[in-house]
Parts: C-alpha cells; sequence; structure tokens
C-alpha cells in the first residue's frame, strides 16, 4: 500500500489527531472568556482618535523599520552574493575556491534568526531605532547573497566566454554579460523579501524593538482588546495590500508565479524596474531621517554589565539533549499542522465561496499575527510548553503556506480539475484528483524548505516557556550568561545548518528540478 | 429515438461578439454527429455548455428530458452520464493508469472509495478489461501515466472514458494535433466506442474526415449554420461554412 501523490499533501495533517488527544492534558480552561472577548473585540476595534494616532505611529516606524532593513540587506546581499559567486571569482581570479569559502561563512549569520540578532544588538547597543534596521538586513542579507550568488552561477556564460576572449577586462566581461541578465531576477526577488522584512519588523517589536509590534504586545498583555484590533485590522490592511502590489507588480513584469509551477520569461520590462528601484532612494533617505536611524550609533557601546570567567563545566551540564529534543519536536509539529492542514482547510472549504473567504481571511491573520502574539494568547486556555509554541508557529506558518498553496492552485492551470469536474465529481474529489496530483511534489519540497525556517524561527516562541533552545537562549540572554549564549547561538546554527541540509535533501528527493519554495531561488530552484 | 441532450435557445456572451448566439441542437441516443466549424467558431464553447461546465446566460439545457440542476448533486449526476474527450486528454500524470481510470467512477463513489483508489489496486478486472478493449496490455495498470507513450495515452484516455459508462460521448477536436494516420485510427476507434444506444457529438477541424457521421452541424461565428444528415451535405456548404477563414 503505497499513497498517491494527493495524498501525502494531506498525510502531514494526521498530527492534529495526537495533538487533540494531548491538548486537555496541557489547557487550564481559565481564560476561555478572554479568548472570547478577544475574538468579540474583532468587530469592535477602538477609533479612538488617541489610540489609531498611537497605532498608524507605531505602522509607521514598523514599515520604516522593514522598508530600510530590506534595503539594507540588498545591498549587503548583492555585494556579497558577488563575493560569493563562482563564477566572479572563476573570471576575475582563475579559481573558483574562496566563493565556496565565503559561502560557507555565510551560513553563520543565515542561520541565526532576525530576533536574535535584534537581542544581541539591542545589549551592545542600547534601544536604538538603527538596531532592528541591523538585525533584519544581516540574516536578510546573507539570504540574498546566497540566492544573488546561485542566480549568477545559473547564468549561462556564453557571452562571457566571448568578451573575455574579446579581450574585455574581467569587471567590465560579468558587468556586461551577466548584469542585464541578473538584475531583473534581483529585483524580482526582493519584492519578495520586503513581505518578509514587514514581518520580521513586527516581530522585533513585539520583543521591545519599537513600532506596532511594541504596541500589540502592550495591548494584548493589559487586555486591550478593542485597541489590539484596531492595529492589527490596520496592519491586516498594509499587509494584503503589499501583497496585492506585489502579485501586481510580478504579473507585469512577467516573474515567475511563487512555488514555480507557471514559471514564464523574467523581466520583460526591466527600463521600468531599474526607474522604480533608483526612485526608491530619496524615499529611503527620507525614511532614514524620520525614524532618525544613526548607523553611528552601532559603534557607541553601552556598558555591559561584568560577564564574569566563562563557567564551561555549567554550559556542558545544561540538559542540551531535552533543548535540542524539544527544539526538534516543536519544529516538526509546528511544520507537519502548516503543511498538513492548509490543503485540508482548503479541500473542505471549496465548495463553498463564504468558507473560502474565511479560509483566507484566517490565514492572512496568521501570516501578519507575529507567532508569539499567538503564544501568548494561547497562554489565556493553555499552560506554557512545546506544544503551545508549536500551535503559534503552526498558526503562522499555516497562514505563509495556505496562501503560497492558494496561489499556485489558481495558477496551475487546473486542466484535469475541470475533466473531472465535467464528469460530475463533486469539488472536493475534483481539486484533490485533479489540482493535488500536480502540486504535491513541489508543495511538499516547499514545506521541506518552511521546516527550516521553522527551525530558526523556533526561538521566537521561546517566551512562552517552549523549553526549547530558544526559551534557554533568551534566559542566557536576560541574565548576561556570555558562555551560554555563545554555546546556545552555536548549537541554534550548527542545528539550523544541519537543517538546511536534511531539507535540501528532501527537496531533491522531492523534485527532479527543484522548483519549490516561497521564493524559487531561496529552495534552491531556478528561473528556468 | 429518445433525445439524451437538448440545448434550446443558447446564448453565451462573449467579449465583442456571442460565443454561442441563440443555438439549438437535439442529440438524440445512438447518434454520431460531427460538429464542424473555423477556429473561433464557438465548438468547444457549445462542447462546454454540453458538459455542464459552463451555465449559458440564455437559453435552456435538457438531459433526457429533465432540465438541467443549476448546481449541486442533480446536476452531478446528469453529468456523470457525459463523457468528454479532451484534446490534451487531461490525464493525471502523477497518478497510475489504474487510478486514472476508477477516477472516472468518482462521480459515483463516495469518499472511502476515492481515497483507497488513492492507497491500493481497486476493480482491476473492470480495469483489465477497459485496457483488453482497447489492445492495451493490462500490465500497464501500475504504471505511472507520466510514463506511458502518446499512443498508449490517447488509449488510456479513451479507456478512461468508457470507464465512466457515459450516454453521451463528447470530443472537442481529438484530432487536431494527430498525424492523418493516428487521427483515421482514433476517429474509427471512437465511432466504435459509440455504439448505439450512446451518442456522440465530435468537434472537428478538418471536414476531410467525415466518414462514419450521421449528422454534420455547421458551427460559424456562434451561430448554427446548418444541422443536417451527413448524406446531404454539399461541398459548396463547407465552403461558405470556411470561407475567409485562414487555410479555407
Amino acid at each position: 500500500m503505497r499513497p498517491a501523490a494527493p495524498l501525502w499533501v494531506l498525510l502531514p495533517a494526521l498530527i492534529v489527531l495526537p495533538l487533540l488527544a494531548l491538548l486537555p492534558g496541557i489547557s487550564h480552561g481559565g481564560g476561555w472568556e478572554l479568548v472570547g472577548q478577544f475574538a468579540a473585540a474583532a468587530l469592535r476595534p477602538s477609533l479612538d482618535p488617541i489610540v489609531l494616532g498611537s497605532v498608524l505611529g507605531g505602522l509607521a516606524v514598523t514599515a520604516g523599520m522593514a522598508l530600510l532593513g530590506w534595503a539594507g540587506s540588498l545591498v549587503l546581499g548583492l555585494v556579497l552574493g558577488i563575493a560569493s559567486s563562482r563564477v566572479v571569482w572563476r573570471t576575475c581570479y582563475g579559481s573558483a575556491a574562496p566563493a565556496s569559502w565565503i559561502r560557507r561563512l555565510l551560513a553563520l549569520p543565515r542561520s541565526i534568526h532576525e530576533l536574535l540578532w535584534g537581542l544581541l544588538l539591542l545589549q551592545v547597543v542600547g534601544l536604538q531605532p538603527v538596531v532592528a534596521v541591523v538585525a533584519i538586513a544581516i540574516p536578510f542579507g546573507a539570504l540574498v547573497a546566497r540566492v544573488v550568488s546561485d542566480l549568477l552561477d545559473a547564468l549561462p556564460t556564453a557571452s562571457l566566454e566571448a568578451l573575455r576572449c574579446g579581450g574585455s577586462p574581467a569587471p567590465t566581461a560579468l558587468l556586461t554579460a551577466l548584469g542585464p541578465p541578473l538584475l531583473p531576477q534581483v529585483i524580482s526577488y526582493s519584492g519578495y523579501r520586503l513581505e518578509c522584512a514587514l514581518r520580521s519588523a513586527t516581530l522585533l517589536g513585539v520583543f521591545g524593538l519599537g513600532g506596532l509590534g511594541t504596541e500589540l504586545r502592550l495591548t494584548l498583555q493589559s487586555l486591550a482588546f478593542n485597541e489590539l484590533w484596531s492595529g492589527l485590522w490596520l496592519l491586516l490592511a498594509v499587509m494584503l495590500l503589499l501583497e496585492a502590489l506585489m502579485g501586481w507588480l510580478r504579473r507585469r513584469w512577467a516573474m515567475p508565479a511563487r512555488l514555480g509551477l507557471s514559471q514564464r520569461g523574467v523581466g520583460s520590462q526591466g527600463q521600468e524596474m531599474v526607474a522604480v528601484a533608483m526612485a526608491m532612494l530619496p524615499v529611503l533617505v527620507l525614511v532614514a531621517w524620520r525614524l532618525e536611524v544613526q548607523p553611528a550609533t552601532l559603534l557607541q557601546w553601552q556598558g555591559l554589565p561584568p560577564l564574569g570567567a566563562a563557567d564551561w563545566g555549567a554550559v556542558a551540564a545544561l540538559p542540551w539533549p531535552r533543548l535540542i529534543g524539544n527544539t526538534l519536536v516543536l519544529t516538526l509539529v509546528a511544520a507537519a499542522l502548516a503543511v498538513g492542514l492548509a490543503p485540508l482547510l482548503l479541500l473542505l472549504a471549496t465548495p463553498w465561496p463564504a468558507a473560502g473567504a474565511l479560509v483566507r481571511g484566517l490565514w492572512a491573520l496568521g501570516r501578519l499575527w507575529p507567532p508569539p502574539l499567538t503564544a501568548l494568547l494561547l497562554l489565556f486556555v493553555l499552560q506554557p510548553g512545546v506544544l503551545t509554541g508549536a500551535l503559534a508557529l503552526g498558526f503562522h506558518n499555516l497562514g505563509i503556506l495556505g496562501r503560497l498553496l492558494l496561489e499556485a492552485a489558481e495558477t496551475s492551470g487546473g486542466n484535469q480539475e475541470q475533466a473531472l469536474l465535467a464528469a460530475g465529481v463533486g469539488p472536493r474529489l475534483a481539486l484533490l484528483y485533479g489540482r493535488f496530483s500536480g502540486l504535491a511534489r513541489p508543495y511538499l519540497a516547499y514545506g521541506a524548505y518552511r521546516a527550516d525556517v521553522i527551525l530558526r524561527e523556533s526561538v521566537v516562541v521561546g517566551l512562552v516557556g517552549a523549553t526549547g533552545l530558544g526559551s534557554q537562549l533568551l534566559e542566557a540572554l536576560s541574565s548576561f550568561a556570555g558562555d551560554q549564549l555563545l554555546a546556545l547561538v552555536l548549537a541554534y546554527a550548527l542545528l539550523t545548518l544541519l537543517g538546511e541540509d536534511l531539507s535540501d535533501r528532501a527537496r531533491q528527493w522531492l523534485l527532479e528540478t527543484p522548483h519549490g519554495d516561497g521564493h524559487p531561488q531561496e529552495a534552491g530552484g531556478t528561473w528556468r | 429515438m429518445s433525445a439524451l441532450l437538448k440545448l434550446q435557445d443558447i446564448t453565451v456572451k462573449g467579449r465583442s461578439q456571442p460565443r454561442l448566439d441563440r443555438v439549438s441542437l437535439q442529440v438524440d441516443a445512438g447518434e454520431r454527429i460531427a460538429l464542424l466549424g473555423p477556429s473561433g467558431a464557438g465548438k468547444s464553447t457549445l462542447l462546454a455548455v454540453a458538459n455542464g461546465l459552463l451555465t449559458p446566460q440564455q437559453g435552456r439545457v435538457f438531459w433526457q428530458g429533465e432540465a438541467r440542476a443549476r448546481s449541486g448533486r442533480a446536476r452531478r449526476r446528469q453529468q456523470a452520464r457525459i463523457g468528454t474527450l479532451w484534446q490534451d486528454l487531461r490525464l493525471i500524470e502523477e497518478l497510475t493508469v489504474q487510478q486514472n481510470l476508477n477516477a472516472a467512477r468518482l462521480a459515483v463513489w463516495g469518499w472511502p472509495r476515492a481515497l483507497l483508489n488513492l492507497l491500493m489496486p481497486l476493480e482491476t478486472k473492470a480495469c483489465t478489461t477497459m485496457l483488453q478493449r482497447l489492445d492495451l496490455d493490462p500490465a500497464l495498470l501500475n504504471q505511472p501515466v507520466s510514463a506511458l507513450s502518446g499512443g498508449q495515452r490517447q488509449r488510456v484516455a479513451l479507456a478512461r472514458l468508457l470507464r465512466q459508462e457515459p450516454e453521451l460521448l463528447l470530443a472537442d477536436e481529438p484530432v487536431a494535433s494527430l498525424d492523418p494516420r493516428l487521427a483515421g485510427e482514433l476517429l474509427t476507434l471512437l465511432l466504435e466506442l459509440a455504439n448505439p444506444p450512446r451518442a456522440l457529438l465530435l468537434s472537428l477541424h478538418r471536414p476531410d474526415l467525415l466518414a462514419g457521421f450521421d449528422r454534420v452541424l455547421g458551427l460559424r461565428a456562434g451561430r448554427l449554420v446548418f444541422d443536417q444528415p451527413m448524406a446531404s451535405l454539399e461541398p459548396g456548404q463547407l465552403e461558405e461554412l470556411y470561407a475567409g477563414t485562414p487555410g479555407a
């Protein structure tokens, strides 16, 4: 008995069964009334001008931090991407070996979540607007670098070789031969990163780095649900607008659909893309001026409490197997929930347009709602622990995967589904057989990539005592235990690098020609 | 003969002009009807109205004397009696031949069997019979469709059509992308399979392949310009039907 492709996408949803069995054991039932109040407040957001002013101000800060962090990551990513490209080194230096070393080095900043960067910088330079910007720019920049170098190395080199044979110097030949095909692809990818940056900036705010995230956390903790929903609705509107804008630009500029199912030629309107990119520059300067972002403050370190001598014995005595085991369980449960529930919900909602709209709304909320806030909300009714953290992370990633699945389902043609519908098959079975068959492999390949991201993200639910590496890390940070911090960050980095390798293998196994991802490049896909 | 499908004053609107303009026709049991017309005449739209994928803005559709239900189970029950052979076959590449054949029964199966079909071979005997009827090796049952040759895929699509047990076969330009020999073979096969009381309504781009049909319909710019027995078709009518179109 071997399950066929359409069932693969549903199998991870089986995680719901043991979860349902375990949930009564961790629920304390005290806060259902509060959850009810929270839900009811969705329909009655506060319209008080003071609240709205504060929320709008917070949103402006968050959007500004996201925009600057995103721009910084692009600059960093482009420079480091070129520096870690094999073709660049081979052309300029004759050997690609340095590229491999730089790539390996870049894996470290990439493996550390932006929240960790933010909290580390917060301790070193204090609460400065520049902290969130740099916290986003470093890991995002390392990720963009990997994508840029992969893109560069995948470009056809015939024209480069022709120019070199004609005597062009290496830099000029590279710029002329590889610049034009690379630029539109990088711009396309960067649009996707902007959405991620907005989510990250909100998350950093939750941990006190300013902006709307801080407002959301404060209103949640003070149970001011009506005020909380004012911010949430506004954030939802901005996020959906941004997603719609990016979708429109992707279509306008003929960029590949996410999940890579209907890829087309890229960069049919290169000049327009460059013009838009140039127009961003004054906007960035203005935002930096308004937010008072001063990079020089990064050099003014504040006095840290004495770190004391390293106690490596105490570090070794940490319950490592439990910490790592819990982190892995948290990751796997959250990934299975997100990967399995998205197709299941889509399937259940299919016949009814109203249910479909509800599911889409739920996913949008999941995407924008920072996981630590979901975790705090869950604490009203559940005890802190791995499952609570996994539910919070699962909900967030369900939003991301659900949107991606929907996008892929809508752009994958659907001829088989149509044929089944014409033969009188019900809408759910037609979706299962007709669409999920083709989507299964790329979707699960993306799921593997997402599991890798979830492992990195597991630190963000550390604050609800998810008892994994994340909780321990936050504890080490707040108690200035430098030795523990170093060991835990390294352990985290090692684990995420291993996870990255595993998910790469899973994707290769799932896809003969890999192309499944939130963005094709990140998962090692190709544009062609 | 009894009427299987009846279209009454069907209009489907298009951007600039109607895709179908007040088309009426009736398909009786056992009839083999060729639907002719130049590209863009509305042949595919007519077939989509016939198999229920498209609901016309005006006009009524009757299946065996009953008005077509707007949606829901009743409509699907009617659709299950109409099988369509698509030009691009629309087989599910990732599934095995057997799972594809059984997919034709999904309209009458419940969820448990539909899910079991994705886990284990079901109704092997019935599927084997279908393959043998189309001169295919039953050993193909376990093969994924993506591993089949072009000719095998064509026959598997026909086997799936039969497995649906339809009373009316629709085919949308099934020979458009085939060379003359394969096109002739496929048409012969289709005409054989459409044995009475089963009926066949097949859209064609090539008037040279009309042998074996009892009746011929001519569609141009969404309008039915002729509907008559095959024997009475005049060459001039075909010339008029295709006049002014590329390749005419």
